[in-house]
């Protein structure tokens, strides 16, 4: 106690006020005795009692503080500590909140931490690559690690000494991301493939520049590369380095993203896919509703409900042709669904005749119905890639012929249990 | 997907599905979906047949609800449709008969006053098809009796031991009708 009544004095004698240490610890001994106040708490109030009883203005005061406390980014080890830092901009990222201002991570000769500056704070932009004095900033505990945040009485000032940063220079680019096989990829962590656009989808919002499948020898996987990240966009069955895309994993299924340090690279060669093809054969026991002739979106190709797209609102759909399908293997069931140009070769209806069908009936379900017709009730055997409880179908051949072998065989098989009886 | 799970049609033949009595649901929920428990333990809500229709009848008093008979190799089912089934009971309406069907539909039963349990399949979906899906699709019920005729036998499942209990049964009672349904298509060669 007898140290925190010291420097209280000693920072009133800086501004020239001599006040007698009697009466600063008598103060704090009530406080922190008698009241139980915690000592950091008793060591403001009483700042502010004699701050008040020699009407020095507070900001003042505080602002005078010539030489502030200097504390290294190792030593922030307390939630709710406030801190003074010489820092530099190691990194900005991508703000991720409209009431984030700048968001990215601070480096000193101990460490890094990340720093949020928050709108409120209305502080001037810092720039990556630059060092300041950071004054007043707070630490917070996210997720189990500390960072910094900026608030109103907070302040930057930029350093004409750059700071130095430990272990060398901590720069992101000078990272790449180790290149792997897409069979090895699991959640949670960056890398660099090579492989081979399987399929690009229609895309299903506006945020989404592309996503699709990417295939190498050891597997595919499904990839997305967000408009945010402004990359180039890759066509199918061609083959790209992707260097630094995130790994994640959803529903227990892995998939890449791209971000703006990821980057695209198209290479010479045919890179060979390992098809993780998946079969199955079954009978076609219904065909659910959306198929046969329907409306896209012309912005994201979504298919359009009573005219809607459920992102762009009431636009002028374009026609398509599909079939989201049920197949029933007696034991098991699987939805397919059926692109236009495999529709029409399976049912015979092109598009412009499923056009004219649908006016000539004022309505658009003959198609579906028609389609019905045609091949509920009939063997398929579909081939695609699996995504969510959907094949994407990519052939569909219909059973033309009895399976004679396995008659033959589980006739004969039958008839020999037969004999021994 | 969770909370959402389509029950596969199951492939019976007309005799076994005719010999079926054991019935179950969920009593504590009424929108439960009713279980036709077969002898040869197939667990059946929804079933899919493909056979001959050579019946038909509105046997509607003020609204037509239609009654067919779809015959297999081993016997015949007899199918419904009503205003609830309207694309199934307007196929019915319009088709001429014979004709080769497949019918997609749920089983229900009926008990008579002496006791009888008479089954029967509220139809989804009837659509005409050709002789070779009728065919395929007596060479895959086939296969999947024989399935679960073994399966009865070593009493492998739930299903497997529950049908051996109540209908205690000679399985090669149903070996012998697959055999016999297969052999109806060696002669078709």
């Amino acid at each position: 106690m007898k140290q925190t009544a010291e420097s209280i004095r000693e920072r009133f004698m800086k501004i020239g006020i001599d006040v007698p240490v009697e009466d600063i610890e008598s103060r704090l001994d009530e406080l922190i005795k008698k009241f139980k106040v915690p000592s950091n708490e008793a060591q403001r109030s009483v700042t502010n009692y004699f701050l008040k009883k020699y009407s020095i203005p507070k900001n003042e005061f505080y602002v005078r503080q010539a030489e502030p406390q200097l504390t290294k980014i190792v030593d922030i080890v307390e939630n709710g500590q406030w801190a003074n830092l010489n820092a530099k901009v190691v990194q900005l990222w991508e703000n991720t909140h409209e009431s984030i201002s700048q968001v990215g991570l601070l480096g000193d000769e101990t460490g890094i931490i990340k720093f949020t500056i928050w709108k409120n704070a209305e502080l001037p932009l810092l720039e990556q690559g630059e060092s300041y004095l950071l004054r007043s900033v707070v630490v917070g505990e996210y997720n189990g690690r500390f960072q910094v945040q900026f608030n109103k009485n907070s302040s930057a000032e930029k350093l004409t000494e750059p700071v130095i940063m430990g272990g060398g220079d901590f720069t992101p680019v000078a990272r790449e991301a180790e290149l792997r096989n897409i069979a090895d990829l699991s959640g949670n962590q960056w890398a660099t493939i090579r492989g081979k656009v399987v399929q690009l989808w229609e895309n299903s919002h506006e945020s989404i520049e592309q996503a699709g499948l990417i295939g190498d020898e050891t597997g595919v996987i499904k990839f997305t590369n967000w408009a945010s990240s402004e990359l180039p966009v890759m066509e199918e069955g061609k083959s790209y380095m992707l260097k630094n895309v995130v790994v994640s994993e959803w529903n227990g299924k892995a998939q890449v993203q791209l971000n703006r340090s990821s980057s695209i690279e198209e290479l010479d060669e045919d890179i060979e896919v390992r098809t993780s093809m998946f079969t199955y054969f079954g009978a076609m026991v219904d065909i659910q509703t959306g198929s046969g002739l329907i409306k896209r979106c012309p912005e994201c190709k979504r298919a359009l409900v009573k005219g809607a797209c459920a992102e762009h609102g009431k636009v002028k759909g374009e026609y398509d042709l599909r079939i989201k399908a049920v197949l029933d293997a007696g034991t098991s069931t699987q939805d397919a669904l059926i692109n236009r140009e495999l529709t029409e070769e399976l049912s015979g209806i092109s598009l412009d005749s499923a056009i004219a069908m649908a006016a000539d009936a004022l309505d658009p379900g003959v198609v579906q119905d028609k389609l019905k017709h045609e091949l509920v009730g009939r063997y398929y055997t579909v081939t695609g890639h699996k995504l969510d409880r959907y094949i994407l179908v990519e052939s569909i051949i219909p059973s033309t012929s009895l399976d004679r072998e396995l008659l033959d065989q589980m006739l004969s098989e039958h008839l020999a249990e037969q004999e021994v009886e | 997907m969770p909370g959402f799970f389509r029950e596969p049609a199951r492939r019976v033949f007309a005799k076994e599905l005719k010999d079926s009595n054991l019935t179950s649901k969920d009593e504590n929920d009424q929108y439960a979906p009713q279980y036709l428990l077969t002898p040869t333990g197939a667990n059946v809500n929804r079933i899919f047949i493909v056979g001959t229709l050579i019946e038909k009848e509105d046997i509607g008093s003020d609204s037509e609800y239609w009654r067919g008979r779809v015959s297999d190799p081993t016997g015949s089912f007899l199918i419904y449709a009503g205003q609830y089934q309207p694309e199934a009971a307007q196929f019915l309406a319009e088709c001429e008969i014979p004709a080769f069907v497949a019918v997609i539909g749920k089983t229900s039963t009926y008990t008579t006053d002496d006791g009888n349990v008479l089954t029967s399949i509220r139809s989804e979906s009837i659509q005409q098809v050709d002789e070779l899906t009728r065919n395929l699709w007596v060479l895959d019920t086939a296969k999947q009796t024989l399935e679960r005729i073994r399966a009865v036998e070593a009493q492998e499942d739930p299903n497997s031991k529950l049908a051996k209990e109540h209908y205690s049964i000679d399985t090669e009672i149903y070996r012998e009708m697959v055999k016999k349904s297969l052999e109806t298509l060696k002669d078709n060669t």
